[in-house]
């Protein structure tokens, strides 16, 4: 007998054909797998979901606790609305709840809202003296602070000499002492207070207990998702694959006769998995994370939710659980996949099924 | 088919012609332990097979003819005595080195023909070819020649489904033949086909081992199989008991009109 030189390894892209036909020839139930893991991953990726979901209505609700804080004040410092014109600079980019808080503003009973874009350069100063004539107060907002004229010729004219701005402590000296300037900014001690007073007054020790008593449960909650979830991912694929070994004695024996490797047959079960797993956990995904935005956008607020979630995260983790889930039916294959390897030809012919 | 494309095809046989056994099984002993109960299904055969010899094997059920078969073609190991495939004692090999016997030294047809039934009949010729390390390009040409000694080159692109049984036996020994193995090994190769077919295939298996040489092995109850081979070995309770010449047994096969 000659030695044998090398080892034949049959072609990856041919165990792939083969092992495409046998998902092929049993669509059926190779749809039945499919749409198990999926079950699995959508489980999984609902869960991933929901949580990006819970944050973005989190910080949508923070901002919306901002927007409410920052009217306050406004409303606060210029008194009734009603009759009272106000006069808005931007400089650079509105911040979200800028955006919000001016969103409010104009829908609320004010004679007159004038908006004034202050972020082009070069703009001359002449224009942008005087912007607050008439108002009875100014409101500067945005990210930026460079302008050419001295902020505070920006306010000459105002019926009420106040001036609002958004960033930071700054407090405009002339105002200060005239005792109408506020600095609107998150984190500023008077801010603090009114938050307090707003949110948490009514919020005993007890109640804050409870709260992070409940935010335990949610996480152990989550976690028995996650197991459960990955439990029929596996333990569904694994079957269907053992059903897939006792149908195929007969063709898995007559491959052995023909001389193909144990290694062959097991890569053909692992591929098979593979393939189910990849479309099982795209199909999950898909209708694990769309479910719940959906669902919470009806309940809650479409456009809020969206514009808070974090997509780039949210995909990273579904990318993620692609992975997983593919790694999961591959892990599901290892021991039907040795149990058709390690048959013997023999046997194999030998069975009736 | 002309000879000479055909040992183009299958390699020159003068050398094989030398050595004078294909198969020897010494003493082989075969006990199945099921449970507690352990089944000797072979008690001491042995069996001498000459290159290019057409034998057939017979016995009732039960006798221990499957095992002796199996053992033959390298499917199972002996629990006791040798078995030799071309000089080489099937028990001293591993899985890879046997899985590379069965690949390129026995072809088998199975009674029920076995064929993959997703592939064509090329496909399913050209899959041991695949196992052996074949090009796809080289694998194709060689499957189409096969299917065309065996009479098939106008079905190549068939399914088994499309196909009668007489057919896809045909395929099946094509697939059988495809990495040009020395033994042919047919587990009742008729046992599934009406009395012309099995003719058909009978005659078939003839030509093979005339005009390539290779050796062929049934295990049959076809009489009509029984009269063309050139010996004729009886089993019996785990023994092989006599090994006679069709001629001397008298079969008579009546034709059916």
């Amino acid at each position: 007998m000659e030695t044998i030189l090398s080892q034949v390894k049959l072609p990856l892209k041919r165990s792939l054909q083969i092992a495409v036909q046998g998902i092929r020839i049993r669509l059926g139930r190779s749809l039945v797998t499919i749409s198990g893991v999926a079950l699995g991953i959508a489980f999984l990726m609902s869960n991933v979901s929901a949580q990006f979901i819970k944050a973005a209505i989190g910080k949508e609700r923070e901002l919306r606790q901002t927007v409410k804080l920052m009217e306050t004040v406004v409303r606060s410092e210029v008194g009734d609305f009603a009759g009272k014109s106000l006069s808005v600079a931007v400089f650079g980019t509105l911040s979200g709840a800028e955006r919000s808080l001016l969103e409010r503003l104009a829908a609320a009973q004010l004679a007159a809202l004038k908006l004034y874009g202050l972020n082009v350069p070069g703009a001359a100063p002449a224009a942008l003296k005087g912007i607050g004539q008439d108002s009875h107060a100014l409101l500067v907002l945005g990210n930026a602070r460079k302008c050419p004229v001295a902020l505070e010729h920006l306010a000459d004219g105002l019926k009420q000499k106040v001036v609002i701005d958004s960033l930071s402590n700054r407090v405009f000296p002339a105002f200060v002492r005239q005792g109408r300037a506020t600095a609107l900014d998150p984190g500023s001690a008077a801010e603090d207070q009114v938050r307090r007073e707003v949110f948490f007054s009514k919020a005993t020790d007890e109640q804050i207990a409870k709260l992070s008593h409940a935010a335990e449960q949610d996480r152990f909650r989550t976690i028995w998702i996650v197991v459960i979830s990955i439990l029929v991912t596996v333990i569904g694929v694994s079957n269907a694959l053992l059903m897939s070994v006792t149908e195929r004695f007969r063709e898995i024996g007559t491959m052995k006769c023909l001389g193909a490797l144990s290694s062959f047959i097991r890569r053909l079960f692992l591929i098979e998995s593979a393939l189910i797993g990849f479309c099982g956990s795209v199909l999950g995904i898909l209708a694990g994370g769309l479910l719940p935005v959906i669902v919470f956008g009806i309940s809650f607020d479409f456009r809020s939710v969206l514009l808070q979630m974090n997509f780039g995260l949210l995909l990273a983790s579904a990318a993620g659980t692609l992975v997983a889930g593919t790694l999961f039916a591959i892990g599901a294959a290892i021991y039907p996949a040795n149990i058709a390897a390690g048959m013997v030809p023999a046997s194999a012919l030998r069975s009736n099924i | 088919m002309d000879n000479n494309s055909l040992t183009a095809l299958f390699g020159d046989d003068s050398t094989a012609q030398k050595s004078g056994y294909v198969i020897r099984a010494v003493e082989v002993c075969k006990v199945f332990a099921l449970g507690e109960h352990e089944t000797h299904a072979l008690r001491g055969a042995t069996l001498d097979v000459r290159r290019g010899e057409y034998i057939s094997i017979m016995g009732p059920s039960g006798s221990g003819k499957t095992t002796l078969f199996n053992m033959i073609g390298g499917l199972n190991k002996p629990t006791s005595g040798k078995v030799y495939i071309d000089q080489v004692d099937i028990a001293q090999l591993d899985p890879y080195e046997l899985a590379w016997l069965r690949c390129r030294k026995v072809g088998y047809v199975f009674q029920s023909f076995n064929l993959i039934q997703v592939m064509s009949c090329i496909e399913n010729v050209m899959l041991p070819m695949a196992f052996a390390g074949l090009s796809s390009e080289d694998a194709h040409d060689k499957a189409r020649d096969i299917l065309a000694l065996v009479g098939l080159g106008d079905r190549a692109l068939h399914k088994p489904a499309e196909m009668s049984g007489g057919q896809q036996q045909r395929v099946a020994i094509a697939r059988a033949l495809a990495n040009s193995p020395d033994i042919i090994l047919a587990d009742e190769p008729t046992g599934n086909l009406d009395l012309k077919t099995g003719e058909e295939i009978i005659e078939l298996f003839a030509r093979l081992r005339d005009q390539l040489g290779v050796t062929i092995i049934t295990a049959t109850h076809d009489l009509k199989m029984l009269k063309r081979s050139d010996r004729i070995v009886w089993i019996e309770d785990g023994r092989i008991t006599r090994v006679t010449t069709p001629d001397e047994m008298k079969i008579k096969i009546e034709e059916i009109h």
